[in-house]
Order: C-alpha cells, then structure tokens, then sequence
C-alpha cells in the first residue's frame, strides 16, 4: 500500500514536473561563463522562407563573433514567419511577460503590440550612437513609430516593389516596353487575352492587394495608404480608393486575371506566371530567389522576365510600393539582455550582413552601402535595378498588408470574392473592409 | 441489476486508484468548461477580466454573420446525415451480403475517412482550383462552361464545401455492418421458411433492427459537423464573405481579435446546440434502448 501510494505521488510530481517545463518560455539567461543567451523567435532554419534562413544563418555568425560573450538561442514556433495567427502568439506572450528577446513584426501588428507596454523602445539607443542611426535611408522608421517618438523595431529592409513581365509575351502582343499608363495596361491585357494569354496574375490576398495598393498611389492616394488606411472610416468617401477598387475588379470580369485569383495562395498566382500562362504578376524582389529561379518556373523565364515600376494613371506618373514596414524588436526587459540585444540589432544592420541578406533573400538594405562594395557584392540586377529606378518615379507608397491594420489580410480575403462576384457594391466593400480590418486587428 | 458494493477493506484503494483520472478529467474537461462557461459573460482578451452579464450573447444575437455561420454548420450537419446516412446505411446492408469483391469494396469505401480532414482539404481544393482543378477541366471536355471558381463564388461556395465530406460515409457503414453481424441467423431463416424475400427481408427485419445504430451514427455525425472548422479553414478560411463560415470559424476569428470572452460565449453556444442535438436525436431513435 505504501509503494502505490508513493507511485501515485511520484506520478503527481512528474506531471507537475513536466507542466512547469511547458511554462519556460524566452527567459534570456546567463550561463556560468557569464556569456549573455537571448532569444530569438524568428531564427529558425527554414527550407522555404529564404528570410528566416537568412536570420538563421546570421544568428549563427553572430554566436561565431560574440562566443563567450553573447549567445542567441533560436525559439522554434510555427509564428516565425508571416501568418494571420502570429500577432496573437506574441499578444499571448506579453501577457505572460514572456516576450521572447528578439522577433519580427509588421508595422500593423508593432501597432496593435505596443499596447501591451512590453516592446523595447530603440530610439534612446539609436539617439545614443548617432553613427549608427546615420546608416539608416531617410524615412526607414516612418511606419515603425509610436505615438511619442518611440521607434519599436530596426527595419530589416527597404524594398521597392513593382511588377515582373514576361517581355517576350509582350513583345508577341506588340509591345517592346512595359506600359507606362493604366490605359496602355488595359490595351495590353485586351490584347493577350485574344492571344488566349492572362495579362495579370494575382491571388486574392498579397499579390492582389499590391495591385490595388498600386492602382490607389499612383491615382493621388498616397495620403490614404500613408494615413487613411489606419482610420477605421472614410475609405468609400476617396474617389482614388474607389476609383482603383473598381478598376481593379473590372479586370477581372473581363477575363485578364487568372480564374484562380481569390485562393489566397500567393503560389497559385506564382504558378500562373512560372508556367507562363500569365504575361505579369505584381511582388518584391524576393520573387526571384523563392520562385522565378527555382524549379517550377519555365526554362529560361529569367532571361525573358523584366521588373518594373507600376503604370500610372497619366504618362509619367509611375509609382513603387516601398516596404520598410517590418523589422526586428526586443521584448527583453533585463538590461544585459539588452545589451546584447542592442548589438545583434547593429549585427545584423551592418553592411556586410545586410549585403549577405540582400544575396541571401534579394531584400534591399535599410542603410547605405557603399557603392563598390554594392557593386562586388553582384546582387540580383532584376531588384536593384528597380531600386535604382524606383529612385526616379513620381509616386512611392507603403503596401496595405505591411502597413494597414494588422486584421486587413483577412478582412480582404473575405470580402474581396464576394465584391467581385457583384454580391456588394464598391462603397459597401470599402465600408464594411474598413470595419473588419479594424475588428480583426481587436480595434 | 445494480453494481456490486465495493468491499469496505478495498474502498480507499479504488479511490486512490481513482484519483489521477479523476485529476485528469478535472484539469482537461472541468476546469477548461469552468472556464469557458465564466468568461462567456466576461469581455477578456487576456489583460483585463470584467463581468458583463450578458453583453456577449446579446453582440451575438445581434451580429448577422454568427447567424450566418450559425446557418452555415447547420447546413453543413442536415448536408452530412442527409447523405451519409443513407448512403452509408445502404453501402453496408449490401456488403452485408458478402456480394463478390465485398473486402475490397469496403476498404476503398472506409479509407476516405481515415485521411484526416486537412489532407482531404487540400486534395479538394486542388479538385475544385478553378485554372487548372480536374472538376472545370472536365466539364470544359463535355463542353461546359469550365472557368467558374467553385470555393470563391457566393453562389456555389456552400455546396462546394459540403461536397467535400458528404460522400464520406465509411463510417456509417462499417458501424452498420457490424451491427448487421450481431443479427441472429435465426430472425432470417424464419423469414425465409415464411417466404419474406431479401428485399422484403431488409426492408421489414434488417433495416428497424438498425435503428439505434442510425441513430447512433447520427448523433455522432452531428456533433463533429456542429465543430467543423479544419476544412473550411483551409477550403476558404469562411469566405467569401461569410458564406462558408461555421460556428467553430466564427470563434475562432472572436479569439484572434483578442475577444477571448466573446469567442467562449460563442463556444458556449456551440456546446449548448451539441446538447440540444444529442437529446432529440435520442429520444428520436430511442438510442440506448435496445432492440
């Protein structure tokens, strides 16, 4: 009797074991060398995210250089990357106080966390080394600020996003360029249509709303996708907004948009354009690494594909979207944590890490390089020569999905097909995508 | 016929022995539905607890996508016993029958429903891939419009979504054939010496002696549908707009607001439909009666 009493205790003493183990989360420790260990919840090896391998492999470089002094310890979570559950994992965290030391976020979902108080503040640091905040490009932080001049995250790119064609079924439709109107666009699509080719690929939720972002900032809404995109109204009462939202579904009922286009699978529209189905589809320079040079896409689509900024809706109005909305930030509290939370943060913004990112992902860098080590460094050219002609064009605007309210992916993928399909007119879409973008981020 | 008593020497051991399925069940089935039933009239989001009373319930009763998603599982459930049942409850009175090839007919017929509801997902919406899915590229060789996208039309999303688990009935028969097995040769041999012929013999002998079993397997498919979520997650995550969401969806997107109190109020509700199913279902079909 007395050994199964004790089995029973011992039982109970395991589980109680085991249940404490479940609740160690991101404690950042010290070892006994001293060495300072933080934690990382977006480090993790991965063979499909080219960005969380790069953040890896930098993770690891930096344990190389600061052994026995710091260590970064990866957290492996199905969060890592971008995914409509990850704000509430890290919402989860803080209220436990158990934010992890280091982690990327969004500029919509920095918004929505900072409420929490939890976030580490970067600006007293970046005022205090003016030299390193000097590498930053002008306007890297914008989106990143809270309402007091905190600066919540280290931006981990600054990209410009246009429009990969394939010149060769442009070249069939009669044109030797890409367009550089709306109108020009359509004329085009008209055309590959009656050749039996999509003139657009998109996807229902990224690529879509890169369009629609695209048809809004070069139709003089820039103020909207800077500002009025976070007000939780007033998105009907824009004539630009509405103008680009109707335009943007009468190619669709047209026919010049892949008939798989609301999946909300960003490979369904990639496999559009891969297999050359479909003669242009809207995204950042990362889509040459994670799909135009990989193995689904035709033989030689590289050498046919060009990267272009956006038409505009008069001659000479072009646009790029510039994504510098996401970066690293710091949930450690305990100041040697910090402290080495500081240095990964100037780690991983120095310039030979942001030139082996950039070959690593095809991201563009948050600071200035030097032009020659630009030039050894023999980065993608389809990217960097949209970045250098993004420098040139009249219109440059944040993407909605990086910088509206954290609930907008999901507000979007709702209503969108519906708006399409005629269930709702233009002005009740906007309304009620405003009012669910709002609710969804727990506005 | 009541349980033996326990002997009084052997009473502190069974209570013992008791004990860690007793902890279990507290902390994985009372303490979870405690909780639940207390913040339902809370508005929590994991910061701040404050009693409502009944705030939740009435935003329920006044939002017009929980009655769509209400609708919409409530669908989904008549759609899965309306089909199932029959069909399921046919296949297994003919395999019954042992008819040559009855083995491998039932292995084909139960193997769909051992694949898990994710994997079944996205073989569905690969089906129904409006560009490039079998189901448009074969109505476009018989000469039908073949361009429509099945998950993402208003129209026709509802129906796509139930035509992926409605034909799933291996469940219904192999319960059915097992009870089939149990049926006395003697009820048939008297039958048949009274010249009652097979169809006379199913219609009349087999298919009443069926019935808690029916009703058995209707009560579980109603409980899991009334749940559903993994597949239309995955199939439309809801859309398009709302027309394929389920309770389970509904909350869930509640939860991801950060509406954790207003999201248990939902689950509240799904729980009390459950019961409400399982006691008319019940006296419907007399389950646990016997024969």
């Amino acid at each position: 009797m007395h050994d199964r009493g004790s089995s029973v205790l011992a039982g109970f003493a395991a589980a109680l074991v085991i249940l404490a183990g479940c609740g160690a989360g991101a404690e950042s420790s010290s070892s006994d060398s001293g060495e300072v260990v933080i934690t990382c919840a977006t480090c993790q090896q991965s063979p499909t995210d080219p960005f969380l391998q790069y953040n890896y492999e930098a993770a690891q470089r930096f344990n190389e250089r600061y052994a026995g002094t710091y260590r970064v310890e990866t957290l492996e979570n199905p969060n890592a990357g971008s995914s409509d559950d990850r704000l509430q994992y890290y919402q989860r965290l803080a209220m436990a106080d158990d934010l992890p030391d280091l982690f990327q976020l969004n500029s919509g979902e920095i918004r929505a966390l900072q409420e929490t108080g939890r976030l580490h503040d970067f600006a007293p640091d970046l005022a205090a080394d003016e030299e390193w905040a000097g590498t930053f490009h002008d306007h890297v932080f914008d989106a990143l600020r809270g309402p007091d001049g905190q600066i919540w995250a280290i931006p981990q790119q600054r990209d410009a996003i246009g429009i990969f064609y394939n010149a060769e079924l442009l070249e069939r439709a009669g044109y030797d360029a890409f367009p550089p109107t709306w109108d020009e666009f359509e004329q085009l699509a008209a055309r590959l249509r009656a050749d039996g080719v999509t003139a657009l690929a998109l996807d229902g939720d990224w690529a879509t709303m890169l369009m629609w972002v695209h048809l809004i900032g070069t139709g003089g809404g820039e103020d909207f996708l800077i500002d009025g995109i976070t007000s939780a109204d007033g998105w009907a009462d824009d004539p630009a907004v509405v103008a680009a939202t109707e335009r943007l579904r009468s190619w669709h009922v047209d026919g010049y948009v892949n008939a798989d286009a609301f999946s909300g699978e960003f490979q369904n529209a990639a496999a559009a354009y891969l297999s050359e189905q479909a003669a242009t589809i809207a995204n950042g320079p990362w889509f040459v690494k994670t799909n135009l040079t990989g193995d689904a896409a035709s033989p030689g689509l590289y050498e046919k594909t060009g990267f272009a900024p956006a038409p505009g809706w008069s001659a000479g109005e072009r646009g790029v979207i510039v994504v510098s909305g996401a970066g690293w930030v710091s949930g450690a509290t305990d100041e040697r944590a910090l402290t080495a939370v500081r240095e990964f943060v100037r780690f991983v913004s120095s310039q030979d890490e942001v030139l082996a990112q950039a070959a690593a992902t095809g991201a563009s860098p948050p600071v200035a390089v030097d032009p020659d080590a630009m030039a050894a460094a023999e980065l993608e050219p389809l990217a960097t020569g949209l970045a250098e002609e993004a420098a040139e064009v009249t219109h440059r605007y944040p993407h909605v999905r990086v910088h509206g309210p954290a609930g907008f992916g999901v507000a979007w993928r709702n209503l969108w097909p519906a708006y399409v399909d005629g269930s709702m007119p233009a002005a009740e879409f906007l309304d009620r995508l405003a009012a669910d973008a709002r609710a969804q981020a727990g506005g | 016929m009541g349980a033996a008593p326990i002997p009084r020497g052997a009473r502190r051991a069974v209570a013992v022995s008791l004990l860690p399925g007793a902890a279990l069940f507290a902390t994985f089935f009372l303490v979870p539905l405690g909780v639940l039933l207390v913040t339902a009239f809370s508005r929590w989001g994991g910061l701040e607890l404050a009693w409502t009373g009944l705030e939740n319930y009435r935003r329920m009763l006044s939002d017009p996508v929980f009655f769509a998603a209400l609708g919409n599982t409530l669908f989904y459930a008549a759609a899965a016993v309306a089909v199932q049942v029959p069909l399921g409850v046919a296949a297994g009175m003919v395999l019954a029958l042992r008819p040559r090839g009855w083995e491998a007919f039932r292995t084909v017929i139960f193997v769909p429903f051992v694949i898990s509801g994710a994997a079944y997902a996205l073989v569905f919406s690969m089906f129904y891939n409006a560009r490039a899915g079998l189901l448009n590229n074969a109505l476009a060789a018989l000469g039908l419009p073949g361009d429509r996208d099945w998950l993402f039309d208003t129209t026709t999303a509802r129906w796509a979504v139930a035509g992926t688990f409605v034909f799933v009935v291996g469940f219904v028969m192999v319960l059915v054939m097992a009870e089939i097995a149990a049926i006395p040769d003697e009820v048939y041999e008297a039958a048949q010496i009274d010249g009652a012929s097979s169809w006379r013999q199913a219609v009349h002998i087999t298919l009443p002696l069926l019935r808690t079993v029916i009703g058995t397997v209707i009560l579980i498919r109603l409980l899991v549908d009334i749940g559903m979520f993994d597949v239309v997650f995955i199939l439309t995550a809801g859309g398009p707009d709302n027309a394929t969401a389920t309770l389970a969806l509904y909350a869930y997107r509640a939860y991801l607001n950060g509406e954790w109190g207003y999201a248990n109020a939902v689950g509240s509700t799904i729980l009390v439909v459950g019961m409400v199913l399982i006691v008319a279902v019940r006296r419907l079909f007399r389950v646990g009666e016997g024969r």
